[in-house]
């Protein structure tokens, strides 16, 4: 199992991503996250509730993403979150972001000699 | 996401925190039941799932605490949390409170208004254009206060041939008469000032126009012109817009007010504010014989360095155009004369030095001392911080140890000590205008500076650097005793502190860093409270010192005849019947006129020769002279040694003089000198007696030796001419010894006055008193406010130990009571907490007596005169501090004796 992310901002960013790209496909509350978090990454990221909530919060300030009470599965009250439209666009460039440095991450680190 | 609405988000953030903590607790909640339902599912109990569920989720409150570090407003609620906790804990220990705050705004206010006033006198700049350029014309003659005054002639000599200077001004100080249409007759001060005045200092006329060269051409028609100061403008001509233009008259000559000076400018001189400026070339109109014609008007000289000129540079250049001035002297006076005059330049962009020079030592002093004073402050404020971090101790502890986050607690401890500084700076602030309005009150008690006859007026105002200063010195302090305990907080291992309960956490270390303060504490006192000693005992010299006249019951009145239509020879009649009047006042013993009074300033002196007395003419001292009335040395209680006193009888005989004891040693020896003749050699500096050159005064009389110009002077030889026996009546100055205090005759003096002649106006009424404590302000101020501070000093450092010893007494109850219950008695007991007290006492005198000897050595260095040999003021301060001591220590030192062993043993 991975380490609680570590404030760093790379991994923070990462923790951001991942969220976002959870809500993208379908509103959801803060447990929901984090067990589909784990569920999709087949237990590989496991986020505790003291980053995930701050996490929350902080893409809840900076619009990328919106809050509302609703009815949960057992008939509760819950906070849903959905992306916003300037969370959605944020998503996309980060996504791009991210393939391109994987890309070029996994080709330094799969160098040979030759091809240098 | 922008700056605007993520500073509105906060704020709405702050607004609804409540509902906020409400959602966050709901969703955390929620949280908690899905993690729990979700453990049942596969397959726990409910027990321990909920267990296990709370477990994954942690500590809530960092986590509550986590999200709401999100936003920026959690660091001003924090910081609002914390403040109002250092409120809390400060109202619950408010002796502490109490002496932490006074001791930082006594230290505070203490500088900041010293500081204040050396910012005022010395350090701010003129408002003018680039004060910084400008530089004082000064000479010094050796021996004496620097000289600011120039002759016109040489002033224009200087101003036509300088290179250095891309311009320099000359202004004059005079005394005028104004009245006009609705404006009260009433003597203002004024100041010649040359064409240029305006004009190189960058100041424009408020209303109308400045004084240009035009108007200081000789016999210029606009020469009679007038601007008068903003205040004069708003307080006695009502503020009138159609000012310009306006008629007055200034000593009864016409002149026309051509415009206002701005508000800021008051001249170039702090604490005198001219109410008008006027063209140089009026004082001819005003002036017979013109001064200023015939190039002997006095005036200070400024000057506008050219860019890229240096002083020195221009002071080299000035040298070499003084030569014309020295050979004036040279042709005037004497050769040795002129060739001890140097010429000096000094940066002037606070202004002329006058105020500078006559304070600026005093106040450096009271900075030195007040720095002290501080240094005492923060000493005892660093030694209560300690002690109270150190029973604080074991309650950080805890707190550490239930989870509370260390840099957190560092936080609070460093907002107590802001809070505490910014308490102490805040009534420092208060307390320094209430110590620079009472300073400047002391300065201005001297109402007759010598050769300043203006009354002074200082505006003391808290200006940015002052504030500025006062902030750092208050944020320093915090932050310097603020950052052990913090330090502490953040490193302190709470399981060990915990464990070590019943020391409090004190380390040996610790309690000698304790002990060290209070004995620099005492040092600092002990430094502080001798040189109190001294300047008081300069003080006490200076006043108490032989005059040659008796200093009480003295009233002084100067008459004005100037505009009384008298001439100089009708006045003797007049005079005469004026001092039989006055004789018959009740409370008045003896009255006469002079033409100078003692210490007064001001005098003439002359060249003489002597019959039977061969002197070369380098080596000719000048003389001083006075011109007295009979009585006079019956009225100032100066013995007459040998001969006869003066009498109004003398009018029309031969011409007579009484010499003092140091003239006749000198030149007569052994001889006897009445009888003895003498002729006064050279240009009379003033003309005003009219009396021949070639006069030959005859001796007939001796007395003792008298202080003449200044306070600080050995008596010179003097001479006493007749003043009764002159072509002129020129002389002012009634002085008569009263019965009881001199200024309860003042009516009676005054009413004489107005009977007898009735033109002719009372100019001033002091007391030699008066007159002796003007020379001495700064000797005053220095000696009063550095009692003052001794005393602060002293007191804070008899807290510091107060302080230390009943924390003592308080940590080591136990030890005592054990000590009792072996058998130690009360006085034992008592005996070990006051040695204890007096080997710390005596640690602080070993320190600070020779930190007193060297501290007095560089001030005899800044003052002259200061008794640094009378060891008196150093005991003094010694057994001030013993005694302060005993009794600081007394307190603790009887709560120790009275221990209860039992209960002791049973804590």
């Amino acid at each position: 199992m991975a380490a609680e992310p570590k404030p760093s901002t790379l991994v923070q960013g990462t923790l951001h991503m991942l969220i976002l790209k959870t809500l993208a496909l379908e509103p959801m509350h803060g447990y929901g996250v984090g067990l589909r978090l784990e569920q999709i990454s087949q237990g590989v990221f496991r986020v505790n509730a003291g980053s995930l909530f701050p996490a929350l919060r902080r893409l809840e300030r900076d619009g990328l993403i919106a809050g509302t009470w609703q009815a949960t599965e057992n008939n509760r009250q819950g906070k849903y979150y959905a992306l916003t439209a300037q969370g959605r666009a944020t998503l996309k460039r980060e996504t791009k972001d991210w393939e391109q440095q994987s890309v070029a991450i996994a080709r330094i680190l799969g160098a040979s000699l030759g091809e240098l | 996401m922008p700056l605007l609405s993520r500073v509105g988000a906060g704020i709405v953030a702050l607004l609804r925190r409540t509902r906020q903590e409400q959602e966050l607790d709901a969703e955390l909640q929620q949280f908690l039941e899905m993690a729990i339902e979700d453990k049942v599912r596969v397959g726990m109990s409910r027990e321990a799932a909920t267990r296990a569920a709370r477990m994954e989720l942690g500590s809530t409150a960092a986590l509550k605490q986590g999200v709401r570090d999100v936003g920026w407003e959690t660091m001003l609620d924090t910081a609002w949390q914390d403040l109002r906790y250092a409120v809390r804990t400060l109202r619950r220990s408010p002796g502490f409170t109490t002496v932490v705050v006074l001791s930082l705004a006594l230290g505070m206010g203490a500088n900041t208004a010293i500081f204040s006033l050396v910012d005022t006198l010395m350090l701010r700049p003129l408002p003018v254009s680039h004060p910084e350029q400008l530089v004082q014309v000064l000479s010094r003659y050796p021996g004496e206060p620097r000289l600011s005054s120039f002759s016109w002639r040489h002033y224009e000599h200087f101003r036509d041939d300088n290179r250095s200077f891309s311009e320099l001004l000359a202004v004059s100080r005079v005394r005028l008469r104004v009245t006009g249409d609705g404006v009260e007759r009433e003597a203002v001060d004024g100041e010649y000032v040359a064409g240029n005045f305006f004009r190189m200092l960058g100041v424009r006329a408020a209303l109308g126009r400045v004084v240009d060269d035009q108007d200081d051409r000789l016999q210029s028609p606009t020469a009679a012109s007038a601007v008068v100061s903003w205040s004069y403008w708003t307080n006695r001509l009502h503020a009138d817009p159609a000012v310009v233009g306006k008629a007055i008259l200034v000593n009864s000559t016409p002149a026309t007010i051509i415009g206002v000076a701005p508000r800021e400018f008051f001249g170039l001189e702090v604490g005198l504010r001219p109410s008008m400026w006027l063209p140089a070339a009026m004082e001819p109109l005003l002036q017979r014989p013109s001064r200023r014609v015939d190039g002997s008007l006095g005036v200070g000289i400024l000057g506008r360095l050219r860019p890229g000129v240096s002083i020195d540079q221009a002071l080299a250049e000035m040298k070499v155009l003084d030569r014309f001035r020295l050979e004036d002297f040279a042709r005037s006076r004497s050769a040795a004369f002129a060739r001890d005059f140097t010429i000096e330049l000094e940066p002037a962009a606070a202004g002329f030095a006058t105020l500078r020079d006559r304070f600026g030592t005093a106040l450096l002093v009271l900075m030195a001392l007040v720095g002290v004073l501080l240094l005492i402050a923060c000493t005892n404020v660093a030694g209560l911080l300690l002690a109270r971090a150190a029973t604080r101790q074991h309650e950080v502890a805890l707190r550490v140890s239930l989870g509370a986050g260390r840099a957190r607690l560092a936080r609070q401890v460093l907002t107590e000590s802001l809070l505490l500084a910014g308490m102490g700076s805040v009534l420092g602030v208060a307390l320094a205008s209430a110590g620079a309005r009472a300073l400047v009150a002391i300065i201005l008690s001297g109402r007759d500076f010598a050769r300043l006859q203006q009354p002074i007026q200082i505006h003391v105002q808290p200006d940015l650097r002052m504030l500025l200063f006062t902030a750092t010195t208050a944020v320093l302090t915090a932050l310097l005793f603020g950052a052990v305990p913090a330090w502490r907080a953040l490193t302190a291992a709470p399981a060990a502190s915990l464990r070590a309960h019943g020391a409090a956490g004190e380390t040996r270390s610790r309690r000698l860093f304790g002990k060290m303060l209070v004995v620099g504490q005492i040092a600092c006192s002990l430094v502080l409270l001798s040189a109190a000693g001294l300047f008081v005992q300069q003080l006490s010299n200076l006043r108490n010192q032989k005059f040659g006249f008796q200093r009480q019951s003295l009233l002084l009145v100067t008459l004005d005849a100037t505009g009384s239509g008298y001439r100089g020879d009708q006045l003797f009649v007049p005079y005469q019947q004026l001092l039989d009047r006055l004789a018959q006042i009740p409370a008045v013993r003896a009255v006469t006129i002079s033409a100078v009074t003692p210490i007064s300033g001001a005098g003439a002196s002359r060249f003489i020769s002597v019959a039977g007395f061969p002197e070369s003419p380098d080596a000719r001292r000048f003389v001083p002279l006075n011109w007295v009335g009979p009585r006079y040395f019956e009225t100032f209680g100066t013995p007459l040694l040998a001969g006869r006193d003066f009498a109004f009888t003398d009018r029309g005989g031969p011409p007579v003089a009484i010499v003092n004891q140091s003239l006749a040693r000198y030149y007569f020896g052994g001889r006897d000198p009445i009888g003895g003749r003498f002729q006064f050699v050279g240009a009379s500096g003033s003309g005003v007696t009219n009396a021949p050159p070639d006069q030959t005064y005859t001796i007939v009389g001796i007395v003792a030796d008298a202080k003449y110009l200044d306070l600080r002077e050995a008596p010179p030889r003097t001479i006493y001419l007749n003043a009764f026996q002159e072509p002129r009546m020129f002389v002012n100055e009634v002085a008569l010894k009263t019965a009881g205090h001199p200024a309860a005759a003042t009516d009676a003096v005054r009413q004489a006055v107005r009977d007898e002649l009735k033109t002719v106006s009372i100019a001033r009424v002091t007391t030699m008193d008066d007159v002796v404590d003007g020379w001495v302000v700064s000797e005053r101020v220095v000696a009063t406010l550095s009692s003052f501070f001794g005393g602060l000093g002293a007191t804070l450092a008899a807290l510091g130990l107060y302080g230390l010893l009943a924390f003592t007494v308080t940590r080591r109850t136990t030890e005592i009571g054990t000590r009792m219950a072996l058998g130690a008695s009360r006085a034992d007991i008592l005996r070990v907490v006051l040695n204890g007290a007096l080997g710390l006492v005596c640690a602080g005198v070993a320190i600070g007596v020779p930190l007193g000897l060297v501290s007095r050595r560089a001030a005899s260095r800044l003052v002259t005169e200061l008794p640094v040999n009378d060891l008196r003021p150093l005991v003094f301060a010694i057994a001030a501090m013993f005694a302060l001591a005993l009794l600081a220590a007394y307190v603790p030192a009887r709560r120790a004796a009275r221990v209860d062993p039992v209960d002791a043993l049973r804590q």
